[in-house]
Parts: C-alpha cells; structure tokens; sequence
C-alpha cells in the first residue's frame, strides 16, 4: 500500500500521543481515533499477505516478459522496489504490444494486470 | 462589516474529512448599532499541502456566481488571500446548518424512501449547472475558457502532468487508459460550461425529505465539456458498492434527467469517454494524496486514507468501464 505501512504506522501512534492529552475537542478527538482505527484495520488486514502478494506478483510480470531473476531479499522494501521496476518494465511491454497489434499478447497483460488488483483488494472496497 | 463592534470568535471546532481545504465552524457575534447579531459561520483555509491544488479565488467565485439560483450554495462572505492573518489563505461562509452530507448516512436505510428523490434532485441540479452561461456569470474572469475541441485535450494533459509528478510506483493500469484516451478523443464540447469538477454524492447537503439545499466543495471548478462533471459522478467508486450511479439511480436514469434539466445532449461514446478519463483523474487525486503525506507537506490521516482506500478501487474501475473487469 502507498503510502507505506511503516511510515503511516509512525504517524498515527503520534496522533494516539496527541489525542492521548486533555483539551482535545471532543469532535476532533473522535475524528482523528475514528480515522486512525481505520487505517490501523486496513494496515492489519494486508500485514499477514504483503510480502507473498509481492512474491508472486514478481514473479507473474517475470514469467510474462520472459526475465530471470528472483527475489532473494524477503524485505517489503526490496521486493517492493522490485515490483516497481517490474511493473515499469510492463508498461513498456503493454505500449510494445499495442504497436505491435499483437492482441494475444495485450490479453496476457490485462489478465496479469487483472490479477494484481485482487492480489490488492481490500474488504472495504468500492470496487 | 464596517459598523460592527465588540466582535466575539467562539464555537471554534474542526470538521471532519477536508483533505483539500481544512474546514471549521464557529459562531460570529458582534454588535451593530444597539442589536447583538450573532451568524454561524463556516472557515475554509488551505492546509500546508492538499489532496489536490487549487486557488481559493476560483472556488469562492464559483460559489458567488450560483448565488440565489436554481443551484442551491451557501452565501460566501470573506476572502482573505494573503497569509498574514491565519498562515495561509481562507475564505468565510454561511453555514447552512440541520442538514447532511454523508454518503454513510443517505445509504443507511433511514433514507431508502427518499433516495429516488435524491436522485432526481442531484441530476437537475448538475444539469442546472451545465445549463448555466459562464460568461454570463462573470466566471471567465477567473476560470480560462478553453475552444470546445480542446476541453478534453487540456483536462487530459493537467491530470496525467499530475499522475507523473505524483505517482510514488508505476500505474500500468492508469498509464493504458491514458493511452486509450489518448488514441479515442472524444467529439468537441457541444457547449461550454461550469464544471462543477467533484459532483458527486457526498458533495451536496440533503434532508429528511431528500431535498438538496447546498452544493458544495468547488475547488475543481472550471470551465470546460458539460459532460466531464454528469461523467464525474459515473466513475464506479462513487456507486459505493450500490450498483447504482451514486449508489442512488441507474444511469440511464440519472442521464434522462441531467438532460432534461440541462437540455443538452449526452452521446454515450462521448460519456463513456469522460468516464474513463474521470477514473484518471480519481487516480491522480489519489495518488496527489500519498504523495503529500510521503512529502511530509500534510500528514494528517485523512491525507492517507484516500490512497489506502481508493488507489486499487480506482484501478478496478478504470478496468471496469474499460470493459476489462
């Protein structure tokens, strides 16, 4: 997830400090610990599934843009660099396919683009 | 308010949500000649980095222009665009108090015999807006005017210019609709007008009784196709998972409306066009949302929760309209 989970979870433990203090208005209080348990609840329904997710996208763009390679770094950082230079790469490839005509191709892209939005999909979902 | 004395700020509180512009209410006493007069009142002032840029100027002169007509806005009081006073620029306005706003709410079951009404409320209005001249408005001062074959060209252009400053990791799936976009331009505005720019359910104040009392949040006014803002309402994330178009009517109806109320046309390929494009545009807002939290210009959560929530949801849409999903 953008921004990363880390990151956000830094943030909101400094929102919980603040709100933590009297003399927070009671509306704003609600607003800032009703958002954050939000955010908390999404940071924890995708914390078990990241770092398998990101394997096995890695691995999909490969086997479609026929690339070696592996990842041997288990970090959600590395494997997340690499899926951005992955998924770079697959757009270079989609604009190649469409140039090129090649509608076989372009399908095997959209499906693998298909896929990494249910590798991606929330509960809470709009679509 | 020249004769105004002993002039008291109380009431002071947050609003939630305002990821574009922070948002108070507080209430204004103040003594005018002999009488104590006392307004509720409404503060927006731009946050120190937003879910997306815009000037106040363009959103407080939107407001004015649809002043006591047809299209229901709160009274726009004060603009202050220096910084001096409260660190960064606001403007000041009635509140329109007793009303909601909520999308939750409206679709909580306390609402369902109402709904139908809502609909046709929301798509008179829009049509109310589209119908609206623009120059007869004055709204060119302040909003370009842009030749009818280039509205789209230029939206497109401003929206992807802000996916490729913002974006934090490749868009494969935003990028091909650009493409798509880019290859299948849409027919030229058949006229041009004030587009509202976040038409949507969740934008507007409603009752009880599904009457719609104030438009709100303008900050993406401009000029330009008609059809962008009936369009905006149509990206798939704004059904809120209802299967209907702003989770409140099919869009054959609410297009049957809009165009009543509006008396212009609604070509499906040319509204199939702006929906996709509106999907972009939903994306480059989203992502503009992570990047000013990654920026450290805004971290307040509610700049997160648009990218958690929405980024993929955007994505599923743009697939859907494009017939992928």
């Amino acid at each position: 997830m953008t921004p990363k989970v880390p990151a956000v979870l830094g943030e909101l433990a400094q929102v919980l400090m603040r709100n933590a203090v009297p003399g927070v208005p009671d509306a704003e209080r609600a607003n800032a610990l009703g958002l954050s348990a939000a955010l908390l609840g999404l940071a924890a329904e995708t914390w078990d599934g990241a770092a398998h997710n990101l394997v096995v996208e890695n691995r999909a763009i490969r086997d479609l843009l026929g690339l070696a390679g592996e990842d041997g770094d288990l970090h959600l950082t590395a494997l997340g660099a690499e899926n951005a230079r992955l998924r770079a790469r697959l757009i270079d490839a989609h604009v190649a396919a469409e140039i090129a005509e090649d509608t076989a191709r372009q399908e095997a892209i959209w499906a693998e683009l298909r896929a990494s939005t249910e590798r991606r999909l929330i509960s809470v979902s709009l679509v | 308010m020249p004769g105004a004395a002993d002039i008291v700020v109380d009431r002071l509180e947050r609003i939630s949500g305002g990821a574009s512009r922070e948002t108070y209410r507080f209430r204004l006493a103040w003594r005018d000649g002999g009488e104590v007069r006392r307004r509720q009142l409404i503060l927006r002032r731009d946050p120190p980095a937003s879910l997306i840029d815009t000037e106040r100027r363009v959103e407080f002169e939107a407001y004015r222009a649809f002043a006591g007509s047809a299209v229901p806005v709160p009274e726009m009081l004060w603009l202050e665009e220096g910084s001096e006073a409260l660190d960064h620029p606001f403007f000041i306005a009635e509140e329109l108090t007793g009303f909601q706003a909520s999308p939750q709410m409206l679709f909580a079951g306390g609402y369902e015999a109402v709904l139908a009404k809502v609909a046709q409320r929301k798509w008179t209005i829009l049509g109310e807006i589209a119908r609206a001249d623009p120059i007869a408005l004055g709204l060119d001062d302040w909003m370009p005017a842009p030749a009818p074959d280039d509205c789209w060209r230029r939206e497109l252009a401003h929206w992807e210019a802000i996916l490729d400053s913002d974006e934090a990791e490749p868009l494969p799936i935003a990028r091909a609709a650009i493409r798509w976009l880019k290859a299948h331009p849409p027919p030229p505005a058949q006229k041009l007008s004030v587009v509202h720019g976040d038409y949507r359910t969740g934008n507007f104040l409603y009752d009880e009784a599904g009457e719609i009392h104030g438009v709100l949040d303008w900050e993406m006014a401009h000029l330009g196709d008609p059809l962008e803002d009936l369009a905006w309402g149509f990206n798939p994330v704004w059904q809120f998972g209802r299967g209907l178009e702003g989770g409140l009517a099919p869009k054959a109806e609410a297009v049957a409306i809009w165009v009543r109320a509006s008396g212009l046309m609604a070509d499906p390929d040319a509204l199939h066009w702006w929906t996709l494009f509106n999907c972009v545009k939903g994306q480059a807002i989203w992502v503009g949302s992570a990047r000013a939290f990654i920026d450290g210009g805004n971290k307040e959560p509610i700049m997160i929760y648009p990218a958690w929530w929405l980024l993929n949801a955007q994505d599923r849409a743009i697939l859907k309209v494009m017939g992928r999903l």
